[in-house]
């Protein structure tokens, strides 16, 4: 193999890639997208803010307090704005119809030994029944509590928990906290999992489209008076996965400049706190690619035109997405049966463990078996695409069966 | 160094339940122009192809330029017949990519394809893109591009597929002028008139498997009727050594009987007194040879 070769096809596909309308478009789409959100963020901030609020937010109206069961009334002072006694429940609905209040509250007699509260309303809003229910249960404690503990006490009770979340290694060392280790450790990792799938993807979409289009135009056959199939094959893997990395670093580029700097900062936390798995994640986005880019290129040459080779790769990309198809699942247990299953599995081992890690701690044996799988399966997929490759290249105007796949396989 | 640019020795290849080539024998010498022609499907192509080593032979011995296939891909120039080039790169970025993938350097690359295109009227081109080229234009391109890094030994498949005249001869003359400079070529080709004014010595596959082979002079003789081309038309009423006639522009193609020599027939023809401007052995065209050969396989 020729590494000089595969050099000259890498940094052809790549310069010819990158300067294609298409590639520039979707590269330049998100950054525009996100100054366009900013632009638009910076000029009408207020006016979409009150437009939202007029849209979503009920007006700011009191609620009524039917108190039958003489705990609540009068009224605290603090409460007079968002509440409103009333004497029977009849008085009450008049006021609720006439638009006066909001909702009703009816206390009953028992309260005290049942807890027992009657909420009436015109309509219900969506999300609205947690803020009320706080707005009353904050109203509750405090008419339950006033004069009979001290103000700390009631405001404790009122608000009883300020959490802080803390994360411990195997070892029982802390890895952090607050919500900044929050984002650090868990949302930004998974945001870069996503970026690397989507890498991934975008690279081999590119390699495909590159096969393709070169068995279509004929030109294929010309390459390959130059070069090995294998040659070809390495050095469109290469080129087009710098491709697909370009486009990632100047998303995440445009990430950083438009967060004012906050992105890079939550980057570099997310390696130094996690410098293991950024370098699992690493290692798995690189195996990942070269197992699917292998594939992707074989797809691409069996096909006749550019759709039918996409088609064909639908496959591999489906096989790719399962993962995600299992979220809720993961989200419960990131290291239950079935995602340590598709994690052995080389179609599904790259998107698994990529979702997995920022998740949880996952055993060791999982990363070392799915790595060693996929450095098996990976010459596995080189060798038979390429071997797929040489034959489906030169099969013009006719998609090779399974029967011609298997044989170009036995007999290489 | 080999004396052979290219040695097939017992040459096999199968897809399947189909044989494409079988027992396929044949070497193409250093410096000359040699002919591989066949029917469609005869195995032509699939013979390139492992030549080439695009395809792997599953039985025979295949030397290329004193090599197996493929070890000296960087000396050989190779237009398939399935063949086409990037529409969206100019003709100059075309070139250059086809040229590091021979090995060439860029400058070098460079310099000799803007004398390539210069040679084949395309030099005004040369930063247009492919795709604004004519279908001709495209042909003479394709090329060029397959002898962009000067090689040693040239193989073209089908090379005036899709040429109009006057681009088959700039073609033509432009195999000349590799030929001229030593280089060896192997062309496959339909066009037997074209096959029968460039090479010296050819091979006909039918069925996978070599029918004709060796020098072009020698099959045509071989091939040659017992048959004079003579010039001016003459009457032949009432001559028994005539089986018949046939008229060629300002010619006669005048067929002997079998057991008549054309010496014996000169000897008669001037004891008659008749006057000839020219007398000479009729040879059949080699499209007529082939048609025979493959009709009569």
């Amino acid at each position: 193999m020729r590494l000089d070769k595969i050099a000259t096809i890498a940094w052809h596909e790549y310069v010819v890639n990158v300067r294609r309308i298409g590639f520039i478009f979707v590269t330049l789409l998100f950054p525009a997208l996100g100054l366009l959100g900013l632009i638009a963020a910076g000029f009408f901030s207020g006016q979409m803010l009150s437009l939202a609020r007029s849209q979503f937010v009920p007006p700011a109206k009191p609620a009524g307090i039917v108190d039958d069961s003489r705990l609540f009334t009068p009224i605290a002072s603090v409460f007079a704005k968002g509440f409103v006694a009333f004497d029977d429940e009849e008085s009450a609905k008049r006021a609720l119809l006439a638009e006066k209040i909001r909702a009703y509250y009816v206390i009953a007699s028992d309260y005290l030994a049942t807890g027992q509260v009657t909420a009436y309303t015109e309509n219900i809003i969506s999300g609205s029944a947690s803020t009320e229910s706080g707005d009353l249960r904050t109203f509750l404690v405090n008419g339950l509590l006033t004069g009979k503990v001290n103000d700390a006490t009631l405001t404790r009770a009122t608000n009883p928990i300020k959490l802080d979340l803390v994360t411990l290694d195997s070892k029982g060392n802390r890895q952090g906290g607050g919500s900044f280790s929050f984002i650090a450790g868990f949302v930004a990792p998974y945001i870069f999992s996503i970026l690397l799938f989507v890498s991934v993807f975008a690279a081999s979409g590119y390699l495909l489209r590159s096969v393709s289009e070169e068995k279509e135009s004929r030109v294929i056959e010309i390459i390959l008076s130059s070069v090995s199939p294998t040659e070809l094959l390495a050095g469109k893997v290469i080129g087009l996965g710098a491709l697909g990395l370009t486009q990632v670093i100047v998303w995440l580029g445009s990430g950083f400049l438009l967060s004012g700097g906050i992105g890079a900062l939550v980057a570099g936390a997310v390696v130094l706190l996690n410098p293991g798995s950024f370098v699992v994640a690493a290692l798995y986005f690189l195996l990942g690619y070269l197992l699917y880019g292998s594939l992707m290129a074989a797809a691409g040459s069996l096909g006749t035109s550019m759709r039918e080779s996409q088609q064909i790769a639908g496959l591999f990309t489906f096989c790719a997405v399962i993962p995600w198809f299992f979220y809720g699942v993961l989200l419960a247990n990131p290291n239950a049966l079935l995602p340590r299953v598709l994690s052995f599995f080389p179609l599904t081992a790259p998107t698994m463990m990529m979702l997995r890690l920022p998740m949880s701690e996952v055993p060791l044996i999982d990363i070392i078996g799915s790595l060693v799988v996929l450095l098996i399966s990976i010459p596995i997929a080189l060798w038979a695409g390429a071997r797929v490759f040489r034959m489906g290249l030169l099969m013009y105007g006719k998609r090779p069966a399974v029967k011609e796949i298997w044989r170009a396989l036995r007999n290489a | 160094m080999a004396e052979y640019a290219i040695q097939v020795e017992d040459l096999r290849k199968v897809y399947g339940d189909v044989i494409a080539v079988d027992q396929l024998d044949f070497q193409v010498g250093r410096g000359e122009i040699f002919g591989m022609l066949g029917p469609n499907g005869a195995g032509k192509t699939t013979t390139i192809r492992v030549l080439m080593d695009i395809l792997k032979a599953d039985a025979g011995t295949v030397r290329v330029l004193g090599g197996a296939p493929g070890a000296a891909r960087e000396r050989v120039g190779y237009l398939p017949e399935e063949r086409g080039l990037y529409r969206g790169l100019r003709l100059d970025e075309t070139l250059v990519y086809l040229g590091r993938l021979k090995g060439m350097s860029v400058a070098s690359a460079r310099k000799r394809a803007a004398a390539l295109l210069e040679q084949v009227g395309l030099a005004e081109w040369s930063r247009k893109k492919a795709q604004d080229l004519s279908r001709g234009m495209h042909q003479k391109l394709q090329i060029v591009a397959s002898i962009i890094h000067d090689p040693a030994l040239v193989i073209l498949d089908e090379p005036f597929q899709g040429l109009d005249p006057v681009n088959s001869e700039v073609v033509k003359d432009l195999i000349r002028d590799l030929r001229a400079h030593g280089k060896t070529i192997v062309l496959s080709a339909h066009e037997m008139s074209r096959v029968e004014a460039l090479c010296e010595r050819i091979l006909l596959i039918h069925h996978g498997r070599a029918v004709l082979y060796g020098a072009l002079a020698d099959i045509k003789k071989q091939f040659a009727p017992n048959a004079i081309e003579i010039a001016p038309p003459l009457d032949w009423q009432g001559w028994a050594e005539v089986a018949r006639v046939e008229a060629r522009d300002r010619k006669q193609v005048v067929y002997l009987q079998p057991h008549i020599a054309p010496r014996d027939f000169l000897k008669r023809i001037l004891e008659q007194g008749l006057f000839v401007e020219q007398f000479a052995l009729a040879t059949m065209p080699l499209e007529q040879i082939f048609v025979t050969v493959v009709k009569g396989e």
